[in-house]
């Protein structure tokens, strides 16, 4: 494929509040002190939306607000990447389900959709371009990047990738082992110009990057949007590289960075 | 854009299984809408269910894939042809040159509203044979697809709400234009549960009746189920089919569940969709409205269509027919546009007894034999999320 420029991240886990923030711990150059993950209310919600938001919403939309925070959020395109959607509101629901006469919550409902944050974000930035919602399973980023790669190849302009997953609740721990919440944004736009131009090669099979750090690559195993994890350390590391990562169906995604 | 040739398409719905028996029902206005039978389920509302899904067995590598949704797609891959066809394509491509890019709203939620039922009443645990990758995440239905079809292409379930079925045929369309593959079976499954039952009626939008889009008494949705399919390739001298020419996706910006009043929106996707295959408001022949029966879905829609194409333009509205499939209404639309685009008539719209007078659209109780050559497919969703596609035969 052509290349892509990427403009911003923005970046949510533990231990990890923002992109610039987590620079030092990206490049090996700080240890990574695992803390509580704080998203709080997207300021850019209007009062009565943001009371009504969920914790996949607020990880969207935090990574969202950060790498776009020096762009035109009135026209960008985005593109939202999640596993499992909002595994919170799925359990409450299915809990609700199993009463004799069941109620389910209007609002619950309507945050129970895969694109609730898309929805949520283009209410936040009266933005009324093209969103997406899509699930790629473990592969959730690899599969978003290659749309939004894919949008911007086509259409030209800027897109927007969220990508993010919160842990699964008590119920779920079992079946769906993800332990941490992790979000990670991107913003991409023309190749000329950009801070990093990245190309893509959608390939064959072939073994996936590991973190280069033992701490982050805890990390990028304990929820899909933290398979991003290889891709921030290169970029931060200033010189060029290539990472690979798993994409469904036993392809992979091969991703030359170029600063 | 270039467009896309549409070289083999299926759909099952609650109006019928396979392509002719969904096309009769078009025709004819015979609604597969039926009191709700769902066991489980008490509520005063029709549903659009598909007879004989519980029937589908999976076997080998199928297997883990069990649940409502995967035995729903199984049975409207089953028809057709359709997987032959695609089996042609990927001997013609190579099976990692086709992508699989599918529409759905709940996956395989069914299984997961089963398995809580059978929770350990001690620690709560859900019983060991429930397999949550393989049922209820999103992507195991493009799993369960491309495991099926033996391909191994691009793949991703797209999943917004009522729109998701339709924004997959963009995807294509961007897919083989960036050169990523040669081909795509796109299309939506959606099933019935509990969860989409239960909260469309909590947010009040369920008809107890059998749904009437456009009428002037219509009081809400019927849900629905269906699996829609279609094998989308470049045009080329030697590939034959109706056309893929346009297409157009917003967003309302408004509110989560209710359109925006005037359809700002959805008149946008329908502008674009115009735009980009280079053609004007009168080259549409009809429009095959998303048309839900909510009073404020019919009447938003009304308007995007009033401003995009002009007062009393020539519509149909399908969901009498099926039920609103959720996830697969752009392709229950797209599929029932092809029929009409082959058998040469614009719809009636099932349900219909006494058009609205305020949506000022021409929407009629018979199908009207005539020639029909361009047609508009609109499907819109929660999170103010729309989508338009323009569909043009080449006979």
């Amino acid at each position: 494929m052509n290349p892509i420029g990427l403009y911003a991240v923005g970046l949510l886990g533990p231990g990890l509040e923002d992109f610039a923030s987590a620079r030092a711990v990206l490049a090996g150059d700080a240890v990574l002190t695992p803390d509580a993950v704080r998203a709080p209310p997207p300021g850019l919600l209007p009062a009565n939306e943001r009371r009504r938001t969920t914790a996949t919403i607020r990880l969207a939309l935090k990574v969202a607000e950060e790498a776009t925070a020096d762009a035109d959020r009135s026209q960008l395109r985005s593109v939202f990447a999640s596993s499992s959607g909002d595994m919170d509101i799925i359990d409450r629901i299915c809990d609700a389900l199993t009463q004799p006469d069941p109620v389910v919550s209007p609002v619950q409902f309507h945050n129970s959709v895969h694109n609730a944050p898309a929805g949520n974000w283009s209410i936040a930035t009266r933005n009324p371009a093209p969103a997406t919602a899509l699930s790629g399973y473990n592969a959730s980023f690899a599969t978003g990047l290659l749309e939004a790669a894919t949008l911007q190849l086509a259409e030209g302009g800027e897109v927007l990738l969220a990508c993010y997953d919160v842990p699964s609740m008590d119920t779920f721990i079992r079946v769906r082992p993800i332990t941490h919440p992790f979000a990670v944004a991107l913003r991409l736009g023309p190749a000329s110009g950009a801070p990093w131009r990245l190309t893509l090669d959608f390939a064959q099979g072939a073994p996936e990057d590991r973190c280069l750090s033992d701490d982050l690559e805890t990390l990028r195993d304990s929820n899909p949007a933290a398979r991003a994890l290889p891709l921030l350390e290169q970029l931060v590391r200033g010189h060029g590289g290539h990472v690979r990562l798993k994409a469904p169906l036993g392809r992979s995604l091969g991703i030359r960075i170029e600063p | 854009m270039d467009p896309l040739v549409i070289t083999a398409h299926t759909l099952t719905s609650a109006a019928g299984t396979g392509r002719a028996a969904n096309a009769e029902a078009l025709r004819r206005s015979a609604s597969g809408l039926r009191p709700c039978d769902l066991p489980a389920i008490h509520l005063d509302t029709h549903i659009g269910r598909v007879p004989g899904v519980e029937a589908i067995t999976l076997e080998g590598a199928l297997a883990p894939f069990l649940c409502r949704n995967n035995q729903l797609a199984e049975l409207g891959l089953r028809q057709d042809g359709f997987a032959e066809a695609v089996a042609a394509a990927a001997a013609r491509h190579g099976p990692d040159r086709v992508a699989v890019l599918l529409g759905t709203s709940t996956s395989g939620i069914a299984a997961t509203e089963a398995a809580y039922h059978q929770r350990d009443p001690q620690t709560g645990a859900l019983p060991p044979d429930y397999d949550y990758q393989h049922t209820q995440n999103m992507f195991s239905l493009a799993d369960f697809v491309a495991t099926r079809l033996g391909l191994n292409g691009p793949a991703m379930v797209v999943s917004t709400a009522c729109s998701s079925s339709a924004k997959v045929f963009a995807d294509a369309q961007r897919f083989i234009a960036a050169g990523l593959c040669d081909a795509a079976v796109v299309g939506g499954v959606d099933s019935l549960c509990s969860m989409t039952l239960y909260g469309f009626n909590a947010l009040q939008l369920v008809a107890a009746r059998p749904c009437t889009p456009l009428d002037r008494d219509r009081a809400g949705i019927s849900i629905g189920e269906a699996a829609g399919y279609f094998l989308l390739e470049r045009a080329g001298s030697s590939r034959h089919g109706p056309r893929l020419i346009g297409h157009g996706e917003s967003s309302d910006a408004h509110h989560m569940s209710a359109p925006h009043p005037e359809g700002r929106g959805a008149a946008a996707a329908l502008n674009q969709a115009l735009a980009r295959a280079g053609c004007r408001a009168e080259d549409v022949d009809y429009v095959l409205m998303h048309a839900t029966a909510t009073p404020a879905n019919d009447r938003a829609e009304a308007r995007a269509l009033n401003a995009g194409l002009g007062p009393n333009c020539r519509v149909a509205g399908s969901k009498g027919l099926t039920g609103h499939t959720l996830g697969a209404a752009g392709a229950v639309g797209v599929a029932q546009a092809l029929a009409s685009l082959d058998g040469q008539f614009v719809p009636p719209t099932a349900g219909l007894r006494t058009p609205d007078p305020e949506l000022g659209l021409d929407a009629r109780t018979e199908a009207e034999e005539r020639p029909v050559t361009r047609v508009l497919v609109n499907a819109f969703g929660f999170g103010g999320n729309n989508c338009s596609l323009l569909l043009e035969t080449t006979a």
